[in-house]
């Protein structure tokens, strides 16, 4: 013991003198820097690094996507592209009639469209639920509670391309699901080239993958709910469902928020496993905007960047406003805001 | 009515046992407090009473009615929590009305006792506000009310002042003091802080390990404490231990050799003793003195002295190298150095045997 303890004061007194050893270093030209910029100087010197790097992957590339969106023709780089003002976006929101997106210009962008819009309601309406009940599960004291969380877990770590295979091969006219429904003498059934079954298949995957996360998001929230609020509910006699209702529910709110938002956007962005599981079909059941924008910016024979970009535009702006409108909604209803 | 009693309750949580063999009689309208270091099972204790624990072992009776196994709503106790547990997302009103409407209690009468509850805790002004806008001492008020409202038959409170600052919990001592005067029901007490249990409880139970050491008055447990454990609890400061030896017994006592150097005079039961017997002495720093001219005291060497006008604390050292805490009237010209003899009065000395016990008639 002694011997192992001596290794360790041993590698600790080493660490801590290289520590000194780097400051030392650094020291005196931050101290220089700090008498030339100043406190908020500093600020904006050890803010920079991650500056630049958003700078350079994300707001260059959505400048340069706003530039591509102004621009027509088939050509790859900007400034071999011709200069259209807001005429993509106009080719985008043409229609005689909104709800029926044949009479639209481009009308696979508005199925798309609402593919996605369904999708969203569905899945996320149908995530948060299964997603909350997985939490409230989870956090009760069963057997085994780490191995069942990890099981939950599991499916996020994986590629979406990879969940996309694996559930391909159990959906596919002579995959795993129909060999086992054989096997009880059901009727095998030809799940994703069923325009409704093929939905319902994507909403049911990108649950599978991505419930795991948001049951976790909603798990640390649920335990952060101190245990005497339950026990003095417990002492007044309340019944479990109100006690979901009244302390649970209100208390997880700003959890649940967050999970709201975060499926949200994954769910309008939706495309890979999708993609990887259905190809979008059959014929456009299951095409959503990630979908549209890929194929008319990258794989049609007749490409459009300046159109991908400006869809990619109205995506990103109807992101914006539904965070915000629900970022507000949730300022409103925290009750710990509400206590301030 | 409502008489709490327990019978050969034990509590064990896997392989630990938290709670040992404890038998206890709470009388209606009494206030208890239990005290003991932490750990010693005193909330553990609180919520076997409450009904958020059940034990391993033994029965609770409520009245007389078995109530081991029956759910805490249904005990007709209510419990303030040391954080409070308020719902930090209502206001105090829907705090204090919410264990009432699980009752379907009728609207009227729910707004009558919240009314009355906020009159006699001075909330009238924070029913609209939520916990989160009161302060520490207005959010321990709702905690109270809202037990209050449910009327229970007895208040269970487990250590419900140690998040308030001293002043604030001085004065909450006081308030709580006139409520259990005012409403005259059975109140359980949990703390740690032995000053609280000696100015609240009309008797204290102290436990130690998840045994009870004694259930008394205040004073009796400061004058006769059963044994060394609550003797050095209770009372503050605590209690200072010297050790000693029995010469020969006889008569109404006996008198011990203390530390080899002093000779004094302990009353105690002769026959419980034999010649040569070690004991410790045990005596509070309040009853120890400067000793007279000639006096056979016990010499300490001083270490520090605390001057706080109306008394000195003088901490010192014994010849044994225990320390010895003296609290001496008045104001002490003494200096870190100093030998000083310290008298000791045999009706002030508390003795204990090789074991801890008191010996009888001290």
């Amino acid at each position: 013991m002694s011997a192992i303890s001596d290794i360790g004061d041993k590698t600790g007194a080493a660490l801590a003198a290289s520590v000194k050893w780097a400051a030392g270093i650094i020291d005196p030209p931050l101290r220089w820097l700090q008498k030339k910029a100043g406190f908020n100087g500093m600020a904006a010197f050890f803010l920079a690094p991650n500056m630049l790097i958003f700078g350079i992957f994300i707001l260059v590339p959505m400048v340069i996507n706003f530039a591509y969106s102004m621009t027509g023709g088939g050509a790859l780089f900007l400034p071999d592209r011709v200069f259209v003002g807001g005429d993509q976006y106009g080719r985008l929101l043409t229609c005689s009639d909104y709800s029926r997106p044949i009479t639209c210009t481009e009308d696979q962008f508005w199925i798309a469209v609402r593919n996605t819009a369904i999708f969203v309601v569905v899945q996320v309406g149908l995530m948060i639920v299964l997603a909350l009940t997985t939490a409230l599960v989870l956090n009760k004291s069963l057997r085994a509670r780490s191995f069942w969380r990890a099981v939950f877990f599991f499916p996020v770590l994986l590629s979406p391309v990879v969940v996309g295979l694996i559930w391909r091969w159990i959906l596919q006219r002579q995959g795993l699901l129909n060999y086992i429904l054989f096997q009880f003498g059901i009727e095998p059934t030809v799940w994703l080239t069923d325009r409704f079954w093929a939905f319902v298949a994507a909403v049911g995957v990108s649950i599978w993958a991505h419930m795991g996360f948001y049951a976790l998001i909603l798990l640390a929230g649920l335990q952060a709910i101190p245990k005497d609020l339950y026990e003095a509910a417990e002492m007044d006699g309340t019944r479990p469902a109100r006690v979901f209702w009244r302390i649970t529910l209100p208390l997880l709110g700003p959890n649940l928020l967050v999970v709201l938002v975060l499926a949200l956007i994954r769910a309008v962005q939706i495309f890979d496993e999708v993609f990887v599981l259905t190809g979008g079909g059959p014929g456009t059941s299951t095409l959503f905007i990630t979908q549209y924008i890929y194929e008319i910016g990258f794989a049609s024979v007749l490409r459009n960047p300046g159109l991908a970009a400006a869809a990619s535009i109205l995506m990103g702006a109807v992101l914006v406003v539904l965070t915000l409108i629900q970022l507000g909604v949730g300022r409103r209803k925290d009750p710990k805001e509400a206590a301030k | 009515m409502s008489q709490i009693t327990l019978t050969g309750v034990g509590k064990s949580f896997g392989a630990v046992q938290v709670l040992r063999n404890i038998d206890l009689d709470i009388k209606d309208g009494e206030f208890a407090v239990f005290v003991g270091p932490s750990g010693c099972g005193k909330s553990t204790l609180l919520r076997l009473i409450a009904g958020l624990d059940t034990p391993t072992l033994g029965d609770i009776r409520i009245d007389n009615a078995d109530v081991t196994r029956t759910p805490a709503a249904d005990r007709g106790l209510a419990m303030v929590f040391q954080s409070y547990a308020l719902y930090p997302h209502m206001s105090v009103k829907q705090n204090l009305a919410f264990g009432l409407e699980n009752s379907r209690m009728p609207k009227a009468e729910i707004e009558e006792r919240i009314t009355e509850a906020a009159r006699m805790l001075e909330i009238g002004p924070y029913l609209d506000r939520r916990p989160g806008q009161l302060s520490g001492g207005q959010r321990q008020r709702v905690a109270i009310g809202r037990a209050i409202v449910r009327n229970p038959v007895a208040f269970l409170l487990d250590e419900p002042l140690s998040n308030l600052d001293a002043e604030l919990r001085v004065s909450m001592r006081a308030e709580l003091a006139a409520l259990h005067k005012r409403l005259k029901t059975t109140m359980i007490y949990v703390t740690h802080d032995q000053i609280e249990a000696m100015t609240l409880a009309d008797r204290i139970v102290v436990l130690r390990d998840g045994r009870i050491e004694q259930v008394g008055a205040p004073l009796e447990l400061y004058n006769k404490p059963a044994n060394r454990f609550v003797a050095g609890f209770i009372g503050a400061p605590n209690m200072n231990f010297l050790p000693a030896k029995v010469e020969e017994p006889g008569g109404e006592g006996f008198f011990a050799d203390v530390l080899g150097e002093s000779r004094q005079a302990v009353r105690a039961n002769a026959a419980a003793v034999r010649a040569d017997q070690p004991i410790t002495l045990g005596i509070r720093p309040q009853h120890l003195r400067l000793a007279r001219e000639n006096e056979d005291g016990v010499e300490v060497e001083v270490n520090l002295v605390e001057a706080l006008g109306s008394e000195t604390v003088v901490h010192t050292t014994a010849g044994n190298g225990d320390p010895v805490l003296a609290v001496l009237q008045g104001q002490r010209p003494f200096n870190a150095g100093d030998r000083i003899t310290l008298g000791l009065d045999p009706e002030n000395l508390h003795a204990f045997d090789e074991t801890g016990l008191r010996l009888q008639g001290n």
